[in-house]
């Protein structure tokens, strides 16, 4: 045999010996996310945008997360694209996330109507989706298998407070006069349903239920009949701009329940240009800075660096995400999507947003703090082992402040 | 048989590469991208036949772009025929026009354009309203979701679309539109019936918004019924074929493909400044070429015929015995 032809064959042994050793491991693991960091939802994509910057960077300075096929620590690489708050271009992102970068997981953006078309995308790529900022239930109905949301849900919305009033106060005191003030909206539907259903199992009654467009420029004939049906417990959960002309026109009209629950409106910073006006006002906006939970307070550091202000109420929830999701890679043991999706399942694990696991349709069970305003500041009051002040009941009317 | 002009040629083999596609790739990035590229194409060229041959600005396009979408995403999802529920949503969306267009039609230029605007905001609330929940297909349907039917669905209702403005820009009724586009006194003057051709042009603008809605409602995985009113949906629209180049027929085809392509690319590789970087050369097109994107192809073959020419004054003579509409495509 000549020379030529042993270096040959020499050759192909080394090439089919190499190709016999198994994968190489990839230099990162490819996660993708779709944000709104422009266009009408901008102002929460933001907040869900930092709070996976600093997850990833936390855990790249760590070295990254340990992939037992690969037994070595692989950074991760984020890509993140903003679907300028577009269902037709976040869909197109997801598409391009999944063919170019081949991602092992999609990270969720924000709003319930964004989260409903990823997660479909998602469900039909078979790519484990985990979503925060989103407290409709409805997408989970939908029987998905790779969709995950450790975010409280309006079913956490709708029995918290109940649980709360009669936790906090003797049966004689509590509000039992319940007026709901309705968007029309999905979640309004479903959290004003589930309102209806809790108040009556925990001995509430609904003595108004009122209906209203969003963007309305008008609510005080739902408030007089509120303030006319002597109503104690009013719960809603306005936008923003709706929230703030509902609470100024209540301040004009002089109705004051005993206590007020709003969801959502009171959870952006310019609720405090309302003043005394929006103040002893309950919220739930899904996580709190103030939460004594392991890295919260790293967390705000960081967010601090950043902002020059704590983390803001969706910055938690989306670290938090990233946290599932490296843990999940780190049980899987390979970047597998199905084997990824499988330990997501089985998360049992603490996070900044306190202890996670998952129900069976995806739903996270977590922790869904109450808070209020107490003299322009927000404290937390719920649950009462988290409690940085107490509830304030009844709250006083506006003309007495 | 007409004789193949190397336009057709070329027309023809994009559509043929179009149709084959999906057989050549299952990539759902792309498919997915050129099926918007044919939404917006398809959108900017139906609001044409309005907007650009009939010269009537339709600021509420998207309501029968809406209507189309709603009346066949209804219907099928309630067990009707998916043909049967794509049909009702075109006849209903036209139905729709001819009903608003007898009172808008007394309107005339920016007061009809903010009456329809205010006609497609008033329903996108109203449908918001009574319909609030999101709707999506069904879960066993996403998990077999096939992209190669909805992706030829638009297309085909796209291609449509074009070969109604091709009889449009060669027919007496196209000719009647552009009469009325022109100046509208002078075209009752030589006989033509403004309002039954505005009204043509208005219920077949709508239709085939309504066709593209229902191909939406075919295609989208979930979405708000509301969501397809939205003015974007209308500006959008417009925008691609400012773009591109109103009153043609490949104007809408280029703008949209500048419109969805350019600026998913932008957006992969700009991140940040993508929406600046779309904007500026936006205003560059529209101030650069103000017969949008078909104006360039225009400008080449006239630098070409001048340099072709013997002479510049030969150029000269054939340019003064042009006329108008000529640049009609």
């Amino acid at each position: 045999m000549s020379r030529k032809v042993c270096l040959l064959l020499c050759s192909l042994l080394i090439l089919v010996l190499a190709a016999c050793g198994g994968e190489q491991a990839p230099e990162t693991i490819q996660i993708g996310a779709v944000v709104p960091i422009s266009g009408s939802l901008a102002g929460g994509g933001g907040q869900v945008e930092r709070g996976y910057q600093i997850a990833v960077e936390d855990i790249n300075a760590a070295g990254g997360i340990y992939v037992k096929e690969f037994d070595k620590k692989i950074p991760i690489e984020l890509t993140l694209l903003d679907d300028e708050s577009d269902p037709n271009k976040l869909v197109t992102l997801l598409e391009s996330l999944n063919s170019d970068q081949k991602v092992v997981a999609y990270l969720g953006g924000f709003g319930s109507g964004q989260h409903a078309a990823a997660a479909a995308i998602a469900e039909k790529n078979k790519i484990p989706y985990i979503g925060v900022a989103f407290a409709l239930y409805a997408p989970h109905g939908q029987g998905y298998k790779y969709l995950f949301s450790p975010f409280p849900k309006s079913q956490d919305m709708a029995s918290d407070i109940f649980a709360m009033l009669n936790e906090y106060l003797p049966e004689g005191e509590r509000p039992t006069r319940v007026a709901v003030f309705q968007e029309q909206t999905d979640w309004g539907v479903e959290l004003g349903d589930l309102w209806r259903e809790q108040a009556a199992a925990q001995g509430y009654e609904i003595v108004v239920y009122e209906e209203y467009s969003v963007g309305s420029s008008d609510f005080t004939d739902i408030i007089l009949k509120a303030k006319e049906a002597d109503a104690e417990l009013l719960l809603s959960l306005p936008t923003p701009p709706d929230g703030i002309t509902i609470q100024r026109q209540m301040a004009e009209l002089d109705y004051t329940p005993k206590f007020q629950f709003t969801i959502r409106a009171p959870d952006v910073p310019t609720w405090k240009d309302l003043g005394e006006a929006g103040d002893y006002v309950a919220l739930a906006p899904g996580w709190f800075y103030g939460m004594a939970y392991d890295g919260v307070a790293e967390l705000n550091e960081k967010h601090m660096e950043m902002t020059d202000r704590p983390a803001d109420p969706i910055v938690g929830p989306a670290y938090a995400a990233v946290q599932i999701l490296a843990d999940a890679i780190e049980r899987a043991g390979s970047l597998d999507r199905d084997a990824i999706r499988d330990a997501i399942a089985a998360t049992d694990m603490d996070t900044v947003v306190g202890p996670v696991t998952f129900r069976e349709d995806g739903t996270g069970v977590v922790n869904a703090p109450i808070l209020q305003y107490q003299h322009g500041t927000i404290e937390l009051i719920y649950p009462s082992e988290f409690a940085t002040a107490e509830m304030i009941y009844p709250i006083p009317p506006v003309s007495e402040r | 048989m007409p004789k193949l002009t190397p336009r057709m040629i070329i027309s023809l083999l994009i559509a043929l590469a179009l149709l084959l596609l999906p057989l050549i790739t299952d990539d759902d990035n792309i498919l997915t991208l050129l099926l918007l590229t044919f939404l917006m194409a398809g959108l900017a060229s139906s609001w044409n036949i309005l907007g650009g041959y009939t010269g009537q600005v339709n600021l509420g396009h998207a309501a029968f772009f809406g209507i189309g979408s709603l009346i066949t995403r209804q219907m099928w999802l309630g067990g009707w025929p998916f043909a049967l529920s794509m049909a009702s949503g075109c006849v209903v969306a036209g139905l729709a026009a001819a009903v608003i267009g007898l009172p808008a039609f007394r309107l005339k230029g920016t007061y009809f354009a903010i009456g329809t605007l205010a006609m497609a905001e008033a329903l996108r609330i109203t449908i918001g309203n009574i319909l609030p929940t999101v709707t999506n297909l069904p879960t066993e349907v996403i998990r077999n979701y096939e992209l190669a039917p909805r992706y030829y669905l638009m297309l085909t209702a796209v291609l449509l679309i074009v070969a109604i403005t091709i009889y449009l820009n060669n027919s007496k009724l196209g000719l009647g539109m552009m009469a009325v586009r022109e100046d509208e006194d002078a075209a009752r003057a030589v006989g033509v019936n403004v309002l039954r051709v505005k009204m043509i042009a208005f219920v077949m603008s709508a239709f085939l918004a309504g066709m593209i809605g229902g191909a939406y409602a075919f295609y989208f995985v979930s979405y708000y019924p509301n969501f397809t009113f939205g003015p974007l949906f209308s500006f959008d629209a417009i925008t691609v074929l400012y773009v591109g180049g109103v009153g043609t027929v490949v104007g809408p085809l280029i703008g949209s493909v500048f419109f969805v392509i350019l600026r998913d690319m932008l957006v992969k590789n700009l991140q940040g400044v993508h929406q600046l970087v779309f904007g500026l050369l936006f205003i560059v097109v529209v101030l650069v070429l103000p017969g949008g994107l078909v104006e360039a192809w225009d400008r080449i073959k006239q630098y070409v015929r001048i340099n072709q020419s013997p002479t510049k004054n030969q150029h000269r003579e054939t340019k003064a015995q042009t006329y108008p509409g000529e640049n009609l495509h």
